[in-house]
């Protein structure tokens, strides 16, 4: 009989204003590993903290080769022998692998023999393949090797369970498949490890069993063997999505926002978006589906000219923007709603009133020559917030203190405010609640009335579904194809986004 | 309760405080002034001292006589002036640590207008050397400045480093070309001429140089507050992201940012080269450029109120000679001030910070 | 945050309020009989009084001075920064605290002494080795060149290698001509003998000066002297198993088995022939250089690796010095670059001496020029 490692029932953890898990039940077993598939925010990094001991769980419970178990600190889970590999490594760059890996070790006292534990190290490199160089110094290493030390050092403290949070996110294929590898001698010996992902890809290929999850609560669990892409995919982004709202009919001939063979780098240095093409007219909503993390975020800023042009051209109401300043570009008339409200959208320690002219504090509006009239400045600032319902107790208190809703209206009111000719929003209505989720959408289709051209970057397909004339599909940093409202089918996007070009999703979903 | 802090997993831990509350604001000072004076006056017994004399003549000495208030003034001036600089560059966070180097560069170019081109009347020697110091102050700070801005170098360090560059340099100055020739080749410059000097307020030492104070910092107040200049170098400083988002340039920020800071430090050395010493000489500062950071600090980068915590630091120096005088070893007295500087300091941390209990199973509560 | 200051001030003169008049009303009953009777002397130092040096042995000199003079009351305010923004004030807060001779001893506070002495003609100002007078304010020094002279005889005849060294504050002529003194002291008895300099710029370091001494010992020299007002530099001797000098007051509990000797100050005679001039109303502003013979300065006591030899031939130039019939700065002497600068038969004048700006033949430096 297989072993049962990890155990979860019926886990809920609330947050301030959000259910992160909702009754979730998960299961491990020896010998396996174990995919955690999900959107962001599904609530997979959540039920790991808990598992981790990082969170405890607001009810449920967990039992652990058997053994009910409650964890109020990851210390505990330690020595329960459940290890978690973090996407941010958590390494002292300037010590070396053994001292980082002896380093916090419980079974250690107080004196350390650097040289047995080198020994030590060295030995279990050899036996799960990892080639980890005890003597190096960590900033030495590449990233794959990194996480290698990662993984030695959680086996090094006994971990049996083995968590880790997107681990192929920073890797080349190359050593994607290397970690796979040690990943299964690992299973192979009895261990059980579980990877949180979003690429159904990656998931196909190496897990045993999947779990997806999607709002907080486990949808389904598959047998790898049992499962195919696009039945994970449907489970992911979740029920069957009809488009809801009605969009008026309006003549969109010209061209505002044209991106032709544009290629970008990502921060660090990799290609993030390559030859995109895109073209959008005036009084049209263009979505950009595709898992988070493949060139969206890029492309948002590219068009604010935040990002370089690294190659093509970018161009706005028919002139050449490439390679021109932020300024020029807001100056153009090109608003960006950021996906980072508190932080890039809005100065969080500032009020409402200094926060609602940071786009236009050049213009007249704020005030004559180099001064600004604070006193006009309030007035219009509380007819915005009015305007757009955002609710606070002062208009002089930190807009910090607002809630992510309010947050994001008084966001939408200056940006709409200037008056601009092309709106990108990246996940506009991501964490907020009802309310506010109306108010965005509105925003955007009464923009789109008014004759703006606008790119809606979402991972809700149904946001997508209901709001987009068109929607493009970037994967990898390519557009995978492009869908009219008039054909959208949930499938077709799906195996795009999963990396299927458009021609091939369109076959495979016909066949099936 | 005492239940509650046995619960497992519960522990004490500092949570940032949403809005400042007003009560904090005003508790918070009382308090910790409050706890300085009793743990310094622990150490006064314990030292066998009393301490209600020993505090009583720190408070006589530095503000309980005209002349003691008029002194506390004249140190309260080059405090004022490089605290106002440092807040400038430190409200757009950029971590200027370089007042001191930029105040003797100030006081070596008004020195070079007193010694060499002090030919007009008086109010144009001291423009030109007011202007003279606002320019080589400034520029010694581009020198950290245009690293920083262009290649991101840590300017806490440049700035820092170019302060021993600066007082070595003026040291080789006083010692070198700029010696008074009828100075014994004594390390002093020729005292300047009447017409480099700063006018004094009445008998006192105050000097002109505590106007350039007040104009600066109603000057930096209104560009700060209610100019559009102001207003990038306070998104700057708040959220660089955003002021990129914003379309600031955030580059050309920096270089003027940095040099309107050393400018101001370079005024510092000016006026206290030209109203004090009246000539260079080593030893000029005391470290004014540092205590204004501390200074700048708990004024809150405010210019306003670093008026009175720049009057009340110059209290608490001029308050340390005095409690000497009285017996205080000056060991003693440093420690003193040390400690209440400490709880001050460490007060300002509750005003942003609370404790609170974490962890533990919710449902108990 | 204007609260915070506003609170603050407010409590602070809250605190004036109630602790002044308490402070004032005891003055003014228990001081008020013999107090005022007695005479009062302040100084200023520009170190602290357990600088084991230069602030040292002044203190020393006021401790003398009031056991010397009962009826004398003597305060003292230390590590007093040599700017004139904080020494004017402190002289003035001396002078308001009713004191009658004021000794400023560093030659940094002159300014600030004149300037303050013009305000207050009815109070004497002595400063320590200035150049400036009024009619209420004279100068004092000593000629510890001659002291150095003689501990050059001493670093010279323990000197295996001849290379001597020599941690130095600032080049300015005191400094200058106790170097010069110290290397014709140890040329007269090793013709090779040579001494190289190393500045600080401070006076009072003693973690930078003992680096100086070592980075001496690193090239090679196996006599250290020095003109500091801490011990670092003998400490850094001692460190390395080598000689050392030390300077102002005895420095052999320091470093026992390194230091051979070192000029000694003993100022309180003197402070107490002012004191006792002034309540004479014999005091003239003078402008005092004290010699060997004096007392003021003088070589301190031996250690005991210095031998009978030594002893002896130091005795009798010492007794030459005082009689007169040695000069330290006798010509022909010629600089370090090899330029005659006393002819011979000449001996330099004080005011030469006083503006000392070059190194005489065997002293490895630089002296900052225009």
């Amino acid at each position: 009989m297989e072993t049962m490692l990890v155990k979860m029932v019926s886990i809920t953890k609330k947050f301030p204003g959000v259910i992160a898990n909702r009754n979730v039940d998960f299961e491990l077993k020896a010998g396996q590993i174990h995919a955690l598939l999900g959107e962001n925010g599904a609530g997979k990094s959540t039920l790991m903290s808990v598992l981790t001991g990082l969170y405890m769980p607001d009810d449920g419970e967990i039992h652990i080769k058997g053994r009910k178990v409650s964890f109020t600190s990851p210390r505990d889970a330690i020595s329960a022998g459940i290890g978690m590999v973090h996407q941010h490594f958590r390494l002292v760059n300037s010590f070396s692998v053994a001292e980082n890996i002896v380093m916090g070790s419980s079974s250690e006292g107080f004196l350390i023999d650097m040289h047995e534990a080198e020994k030590k190290l060295a030995a279990f490199s050899e036996d799960y393949g990892l080639n980890v160089i005890p003597k190096a110094k960590v900033w030495q290493l590449s990233v794959g090797e990194q996480q290698r030390v990662e993984i030695v050092k959680m086996l090094y403290r006994g971990a049996e369970i083995l968590v880790l949070d997107e681990p192929t996110a920073v890797l080349t294929p190359q050593e994607s498949r290397e970690l796979f590898a040690t990943l299964r001698r690992m299973t192979d010996r009895g261990k059980g490890v579980i990877v949180i992902t979003h690429k159904l890809q990656e998931v196909m290929e190496n897990a045993d069993r999947i779990t997806v999850l999607r709002d907080g609560q486990s949808v389904a669990t598959f047998n790898v063997r049992d499962t195919n892409p696009k039945e994970l995919a449907q489970a992911m982004v979740g029920r069957d999505i009809t488009g809801s709202y009605e969009l008026p009919e309006i003549t969109k001939c010209e061209t505002i926002l044209q991106l032709k063979n544009l290629s970008a780098y990502g921060d660090r240095g990799q290609i993030a978006l390559k030859e995109i093409n895109l073209a959008v007219r005036r009084g049209e909503i263009v979505g950009l589906a595709g898992v988070a993390g493949n060139g969206q975020k890029e492309l948002a800023e590219v068009i604010a000219g935040l990002r370089e042009v690294a190659g093509g051209k970018l161009h706005f109401l028919g002139k050449d923007y490439t390679g021109k300043s932020v300024r020029q570009i807001v100056d153009a008339g090109v608003s960006l709603i950021p996906e980072d409200r508190l932080g890039t959208g809005l100065v969080g320690s500032l009020d409402a009133v200094s926060n609602s002219i940071l786009k236009n504090y050049r213009l007249k509006d704020a005030g004559r020559g180099w001064f600004i009239n604070w006193r006009s400045v309030r007035k219009c600032t509380d007819k915005l917030v009015k305007d757009y319902d955002v609710k606070l107790t002062r208009l002089e208190a930190p807009v910090k203190l607002l809630s992510g809703g309010n947050l994001q209206k008084l966001l939408l009111a200056r940006e709409m405010s200037n008056n601009p000719e092309i709106i990108v929003a990246v996940y506009p209505a991501r964490g907020l609640d009802i309310g506010a989720i109306e108010t965005v959408r509105n925003t955007l289709l009464k923009q789109r009335e008014q004759g703006k051209a606008i790119v809606l970057i979402s991972e809700e397909l149904e946001e997508l579904f209901a709001l987009s004339d068109r929607i493009a599909v970037i994967h990898e940093g390519e557009i995978m194809g492009t869908v009219d409202r008039d054909c959208l089918d949930l499938n077709e996007i799906g195996m795009m986004m999963a990396g299927e070009r458009k021609e091939l999703a369109n076959g495979r979903v016909a066949s099936s | 309760m005492a239940g509650l802090l046995a619960v497992k997993g519960r522990a004490l831990t500092i949570e940032k405080r949403g809005d400042i509350s007003k009560a904090a604001m005003i508790l918070n000072p009382i308090l910790s002034v409050a706890l300085a004076l009793l743990v310094g006056g622990t150490f006064l017994v314990l030292t066998g001292h009393d301490p209600l004399e020993i505090y009583s003549t720190m408070l006589k000495g530095a503000f309980g006589s005209a002349y003691g208030l008029s002194e506390t003034v004249v140190k309260a001036i080059p405090l004022l002036l490089s605290g106002l600089a440092v807040s400038v560059a430190f409200r757009m966070q950029l971590w200027n640590i370089g007042a001191e180097g930029q105040l003797y560069f100030g006081a070596i170019a008004a020195t070079w207008v007193a010694l060499f081109h002090a030919d007009g009347s008086r109010i144009i020697v001291l423009s030109m050397m007011v202007g003279a110091a606002f320019v080589a102050g400034g520029l010694w700070a581009m020198i950290a400045a245009i690293p920083r801005a262009f290649f991101k170098v840590n300017e806490t360090i440049t700035t820092l480093m170019l302060n021993y560059v600066a007082i070595l340099y003026s040291n080789y100055l006083i010692y070198g070309p700029w010696k008074d020739p009828e100075g014994y080749n004594f390390p002093l410059t020729a005292i300047f001429p009447e017409s480099a000097v700063l006018p004094v307020l009445g008998t006192s030492r105050i000097h002109f140089g505590l106007f350039f104070g007040l104009a600066a910092a109603l000057i930096l107040y209104v560009a700060l507050w209610h100019t559009k200049w102001g207003y990038e170098i306070r998104v700057i400083g708040e959220s660089p992201v955003a002021a990129r988002y914003a379309g600031m340039n955030i580059v050309k920020n920096i270089l003027i940012v940095m040099f309107i800071s050393g400018g101001l430090a370079g005024i510092a050395g000016m006026a206290e080269v030209s109203g004090i010493s009246q000539r260079l000489q080593p030893g000029l500062s005391p470290g004014y450029g540092y205590t204004a950071i501390i200074v700048a600090w708990l004024a809150r980068l405010n210019p306003f109120t670093m008026l009175g915590v720049s009057f009340i630091f110059g209290g608490l120096l001029v308050g340390g000679y005095t409690m000497q005088t009285s017996g205080l070893p000056a060991a003693l007295v440093s420690m003193l001030q040390g400690a209440i500087l400490f709880f001050v300091l460490g007060g300002e941390i509750f005003t942003k910070y609370r404790l609170v209990l974490t962890g533990g199973d919710r449902k108990e509560v | 945050m204007k609260k915070f200051f506003v609170v603050l001030t407010l409590l602070i003169f809250a605190t004036v309020a109630l602790t002044g008049c308490g402070g004032g009303d005891k003055t003014a009953t228990s001081d008020a009989g013999n107090e005022q009777e007695k005479f009062k002397v302040a100084f200023i130092y520009v170190g602290p009084v357990g600088d084991a040096g230069w602030t040292y042995a002044h203190d020393k000199g006021r401790q003398y001075l009031e056991k010397e003079i009962p009826n004398v009351k003597t305060t003292f305010v230390e590590s007093v920064p040599e700017n004139m923004a904080d020494a004017e004030r402190v002289l003035e807060q001396l002078v308001q605290e009713g004191n009658k001779v004021i000794f400023a001893t560093s030659f940094g506070y002159m300014d600030a002494v004149i300037k303050v002495a013009k305000r207050h003609p009815d109070v004497i100002f002595m400063h320590c080795s200035g150049y400036k007078t009024e009619k209420n304010a004279g100068t004092y020094f000593g000629r510890d060149y001659q002291a150095r002279y003689l501990a050059g005889i001493v670093a010279g005849k323990n000197s295996k290698s001849g290379d001597l060294g020599y941690v130095a504050a600032m080049p300015i002529p005191e400094v200058i001509r106790g170097i010069n003194a110290y290397t014709l002291g140890a040329r007269s008895v090793n013709p090779n003998a040579t001494v190289k300099v190393v500045w600080t710029n401070t006076w009072f370091d003693p973690a930078k000066e003992k680096e100086a001494g070592k980075s001496l010992i690193e090239q090679g020299v196996d006599v250290m002297a020095q003109h500091q007002d801490t011990p670092g530099p003998v400490q850094a001797a001692a460190d390395a198993g080598k000689l050392a000098l030390g300077y102002n007051s005895d420095m052999r509990n320091f470093a026992p088995d390194a230091v051979l000797t070192g000029p000694v100050w003993n100022w309180g005679p003197y402070y107490v022939e002012v004191v006792k001039s002034v309540m004479d109303n014999t005091w003239t502003n003078e402008q005092y250089w004290g010699p060997l013979k004096d007392g003021i300065i003088d070589l301190g006591p031996y250690g005991p690796m210095v031998t009978k030899d030594v002893k002896d031939l130091v005795a009798s130039k010492r007794q030459e010095i005082i009689d007169g019939r040695l000069e330290v700065f006798n010509g022909p002497l010629k600089d370090n670059a090899g330029k005659e600068r006393v002819p011979a038969g000449k001996v330099m004048t004080d005011k030469e001496m006083l503006e000392f700006n070059w190194f005489v033949e065997g002293v490895i430096g630089e002296i900052p020029k225009k």
